[in-house]
């Protein structure tokens, strides 16, 4: 299957990631069980008369859209594609409460437009002026993933560029219930995300948008060899046979990986197949984690995608993320596992190029 | 009628959510869509749904939101004619 160059990249997360400069120097701690992602000044990015309308989600998924084609120097892109789990949660809540609180009377049109999951998508492309293909993907922990499968396929279709961007919005309703419902849990100070024992992860929100380019340009800062989603998966034994298969297929070994990057989530039932792999990814890898930096959602894997575009850019792995001592002596490879729930696992290969 | 347009400023900048605009900054007789506020057509729709909301006014033919929505003053005696205020 054809790769994909990164030409452009944009973050908004519970960390600094908006500032093209950070590295992961300073760090955001969660808010007790949860992260809120740190928002910019809107009006650099979106006009004051469509700003009124959005949602954070919207707004967050415009902004580092803007900032990603901003980055690649571009002002039109072959297709627009966005993955979400929840989609613009604060417009369907306020629709929802609306109808509740009005006895499903006067009900305004402004919240219901923005509440389904296409807006981000589809408010881009208004800005942009792109009439051209224009997909969302509601995929849960597979919906960042789906994006990147589909650009690949597109690309083999003949276009060109294409923006792609996983968007998660949290509401204070949503921390609520899930809370009751025992999700969540505080990260623990004393034992690594990667070793946790007990049940709930850190809830977060946030997004992160990439231009992605059929062709090398002098724009490139690294490129997408491959993607793979496993559903449900039975046993770690079988994640490492497929992750094996994955790097076969693009002529690489584990050893030939020089960063893994793994979504431990904090919750032990869902991270156990990790916890399981992870000596086989430290005997011939470097393992790195960052859903203690960023927090758990649908999409943290466009995060972690985001991560390891700057750990190819920046050639070193920062503390905070490694597992171990162990330090890459280059960063030429880049392998995401991510899982979502335990349930949802994926793998992405990055490379230099 | 003069309160009636003060309250009327303040449910449109709420009911719009046109955070960047001061109620003292909204001129009554100025055109709410195209100039003045620049409201659009989604804009109309909040506006229906903030009579019959607020005023329990609903308006049986929507030729009639052109005259009723010409500017903020129109609006306050189209609420007062209805005996609504």
């Amino acid at each position: 299957m054809t790769k994909a160059y990164i030409n452009g990249i944009g973050c908004i997360s519970p960390q600094n990631s908006i500032d093209s400069e950070w590295f992961f120097d300073t760090i955001n701690p969660a808010k007790g069980d949860y992260f809120d992602a740190i928002e910019p000044s809107y009006k650099e990015f979106i006009a004051p008369n469509l700003l009124r309308r959005m949602g954070r989600a919207i707004k967050m998924g415009v902004a580092a859209g803007n900032i990603a084609i901003q980055q690649a120097g571009i002002e039109k892109v072959d297709a627009i594609i966005t993955g979400t789990g929840l989609g613009c949660f604060e417009d369907s809540e306020r629709f929802l409460l609306a109808i509740l609180n009005n006895d499903e009377q006067f009900l305004t049109p402004t919240s219901f437009i923005q509440s389904t999951h296409n807006t981000v998508g589809s408010q881009i492309a208004l800005i942009m002026k792109c009439h051209d293909y224009n997909f969302t993907y509601v995929h849960r922990g597979f919906s960042f993933e789906s994006t990147i499968q589909d650009a690949l396929m597109l690309f083999e279709e003949g276009k060109e560029t294409i923006l792609v961007g996983g968007i998660e919005e949290h509401t204070p309703n949503f921390v609520i219930l899930n809370r009751r419902a025992h999700k969540f849990q505080e990260l623990q100070s004393n034992t690594p995300i990667w070793k946790s024992t007990t049940p709930g992860i850190q809830m977060s929100e946030g997004t992160a948008f990439f231009v992605l380019n059929k062709n090398k340009t002098d724009k490139s800062l690294a490129s997408v060899d491959g993607i793979q989603t496993l559903y449900k998966p039975k046993t770690s034994a079988d994640i490492l046979n497929k992750l094996r298969s994955f790097l076969k297929l693009h002529g690489l070994i584990l050893s030939d990986i020089d960063v893994t990057l793994m979504g431990f989530s904090d919750d032990v039932n869902f991270d156990q197949k990790l916890q399981e792999l992870l000596p086989s990814i430290e005997k011939e890898s470097v393992a790195a984690c960052y859903k203690h930096v960023c927090g758990e959602y649908h999409t943290a894997s466009a995060f972690a995608m985001w991560t390891a575009v700057k750990l190819i850019e920046k050639q070193t792995l920062p503390k905070v993320l490694a597992i171990s001592d162990k330090a890459p002596s280059k960063i030429k490879h880049v392998l995401i596992i991510n899982q979502y729930l335990g349930i949802n696992y994926s793998f992405t290969l990055l490379s230099q190029c | 009628m003069d309160a009636l347009i003060e309250k009327l400023k303040g449910q449109i900048i709420e009911q719009l959510n046109l955070a960047e605009v001061k109620p003292e900054e909204i001129n009554p007789d100025s055109p709410l869509f195209g100039e003045g506020l620049g409201l659009d057509s989604i804009d109309a729709l909040e506006l229906i749904v903030l009579l019959e909301k607020h005023y329990g006014i609903k308006i049986q033919d929507p030729k009639d939101g052109k005259t009723i929505f010409q500017s903020l003053r129109t609006m306050a005696e189209y609420i007062k004619s209805q005996g609504k205020s």
